[in-house]
């Protein structure tokens, strides 16, 4: 049918090289287009990597060096838990924003504003605050893309876990709230608990 | 005479950088310990959690010389502990070691 139609169009109709032109244009369009979605989400998927997230030696010689070991990096199953997968959204577009905002992380990599251990221990606290503040903000919706509450199975847990998650829930307590200083070393200040959310 | 003062003063210099050592090695020693038996889960260095943080700890015992007997039974009796109101038994630390548990009860005495 299609072929057809194409005949039709080179062939027969002769005064039909307007829509010819249009419609090859739209078919580079097409192209140009799903070429740039593919490199665009395989962009998106690099910059989501280990590989990737350490390529500079801020996050290789802090963060990445005190995550090594931890439960989410070594454990009895060997499922790993990879930078992006607690600190950036899986859904499209919170993906996307936070990928923006992650561009203006950039800057600070730029003009070396943690590039010595120094500068980094200096500004540990507002660092940790920024990441305990967005979780608490979205329900630690980096942690629930592998902890599912509903999956829990209280039967599983020891008495005491029993009774600190039915008590957090009873709360309105989020994860982080009892749950940080588990991946990377714990900030000297005020915990998740403390902050006052705005 | 001076190859004496020499080699105390090498002594010295030498047993200094162990004791400096021993002493980073130690903090390591606590906070893994410290991990294994569970305590992080309640208390945290300086942030609010259910159990009293090391800071409060050891603002709590300071200048006082029964500290480490009293934490060091804290952390090795399973002591009844209330948390809002209930009752529950505080868990040891996991291990035997009379050392370890004191490089710990030091570590929280020092926050």
């Amino acid at each position: 049918m299609l072929a057809r139609a194409w005949q039709w169009l080179t062939t027969k109709c002769q005064t039909c090289s307007r829509i010819r032109l249009g419609l090859g244009v739209a078919l580079v369009a097409l192209l140009v287009a799903g070429t740039l979605m593919a490199g665009g989400a395989a962009g998106l998927a690099w910059t989501n990597t280990e590989g990737f997230c350490i390529g500079c030696h801020e996050m290789r010689d802090n963060v990445y060096a005190e995550f090594k070991d931890t439960i989410h990096d070594k454990n009895r199953s060997g499922v790993r838990a990879v930078c992006s997968d607690c600190h950036v959204p899986r859904e499209p577009l919170p993906m996307l924003q936070r990928k923006v905002r992650a561009t203006f992380e950039l800057w600070g990599h730029l003009v070396g504003a943690i590039d010595t251990k120094e500068k980094f221990e200096k500004h540990r606290y507002e660092l940790a605050k920024r990441v305990w503040t967005r979780m608490k903000l979205t329900d630690s919706h980096e942690c629930r893309n592998c902890h599912h509450a509903a999956a829990m199975d209280p039967d599983k847990q020891s008495e005491k876990a029993k009774a600190r998650h039915a008590k957090g829930r009873a709360e309105g307590k989020t994860c982080i709230d009892c749950h940080f200083g588990i991946a990377h070393k714990e900030p000297d200040g005020p915990g998740p608990q403390e902050l006052k959310l705005q | 005479m001076r190859s004496l003062r020499v080699l105390s003063a090498g002594a010295i210099l030498v047993l200094g950088l162990a004791g400096t050592r021993a002493l980073a090695q130690d903090v390591g020693a606590a906070e893994a310990l410290m991990k294994k038996s569970g305590c992080l889960k309640c208390h945290s260095v300086s942030a609010k959690k259910e159990g009293p943080p090391f800071k409060e700890t050891a603002a709590k015992y300071k200048g006082k010389p029964d500290a480490e007997a009293a934490l060091v039974k804290h952390l090795t009796t399973n002591p009844k502990i209330k948390v809002d109101g209930k009752e529950e038994l505080h868990d040891a630390l996991k291990t035997k070691s009379e050392a370890d548990v004191k490089n710990v009860v030091q570590y929280i005495l020092t926050r």
